[in-house]
């Protein structure tokens, strides 16, 4: 299972957004993905050990140095594949070159 | 009797909850929108400060020249659940385009004609409110959609939401 932290100002749209058209893209290419939408400004390092791959709008400055891999993910919102393709292009790589799983 | 397409209300929009803002800065135009909802009992008194609060760190300005060159862009100015009581989408068609940074890349600047203000105190809901204004935008003909952003009449404004949205 590899898990990635979808993440925006308010919680409630925007992340959820991202969450749910990672999961079902990704598993549309054949990834065992979990995604978790959460507040920006509720993430802390503990929080953070816990997920593979980092997928916020766009990188905030959370305060501390992020561990795992970062995609950004905003163009997804716009709900459009020539836009959102390259993020879940991006996300493949990213799965790939770390072997996650 | 059976009932037709016209019959069905989308109930993400409220016909007395459409603005027309002569505001010129997004605080203003925040300030103006914010007021009448917390008189209609849609949001609480900490609204205004959260809102601004939220777009200070999160910018929600869209450009939607990569939707449609020729389309304005939108804002979708939101914030906690925990500072609203109801789950709508808020209409603001602004006189005057604002400045907004934007949403995917922060340290941009865009110009902003129209606003979806997100209220929304159910983020688990099964529907997404951001995601269907998006459908919205990217699948209603642009020719219509301009015309909609013209919109000055809040009536027109809601009527076309109801039947497009």
């Amino acid at each position: 299972m590899i898990k990635i932290l979808a993440a925006c100002g308010a919680g409630v749209n925007s992340s959820h957004q991202i969450k749910d058209s990672i999961e079902t893209e990704m598993a549309n290419r054949g990834y065992n993905v979990q995604a978790d939408a959460v507040v920006v400004k509720d993430i802390n390092e503990e929080m953070m050990a816990k997920y593979d791959i980092f997928t916020p709008i766009s990188t905030p400055d959370l305060g501390f140095t992020i561990p795992i891999p970062i995609v950004e993910a905003g163009p997804i919102l716009y709900r459009i594949p020539v836009m959102a393709i390259p993020v879940f292009d991006e996300l493949e790589k990213t799965i790939k070159d770390n072997n996650l799983q | 009797m059976l009932a037709t397409n016209s019959d069905i209300v989308n109930p993400l929009f409220l016909p007395d909850s459409i603005f027309l803002s002569e505001q010129t800065s997004k605080e203003a135009v925040f300030k103006d929108v914010s007021e009448q909802l917390v008189k209609k009992g849609l949001v609480k008194e900490t609204f205004l400060e959260n809102l601004i609060k939220r777009e200070e760190s999160f910018p929600t300005g869209m450009d939607l020249f990569v939707v449609n060159p020729s389309l304005p862009n939108i804002g979708i100015p939101h914030t906690e659940g925990e500072f609203v009581n109801t789950r709508c989408i808020i209409p603001v068609k602004l006189m005057t385009p604002v400045t907004f940074n934007n949403m995917i890349h922060p340290s941009a600047t865009l110009e902003v004609s129209f606003l979806f203000m997100i209220l929304n105190n159910d983020p688990g809901a099964q529907t997404n409110i951001l995601s269907d204004i998006m459908g919205f935008i990217s699948t209603v003909d642009p020719k219509q959609l301009n015309e909609f952003f013209n919109y000055t009449d809040t009536e027109k404004i809601y009527q076309f939401l109801q039947e497009k949205f």
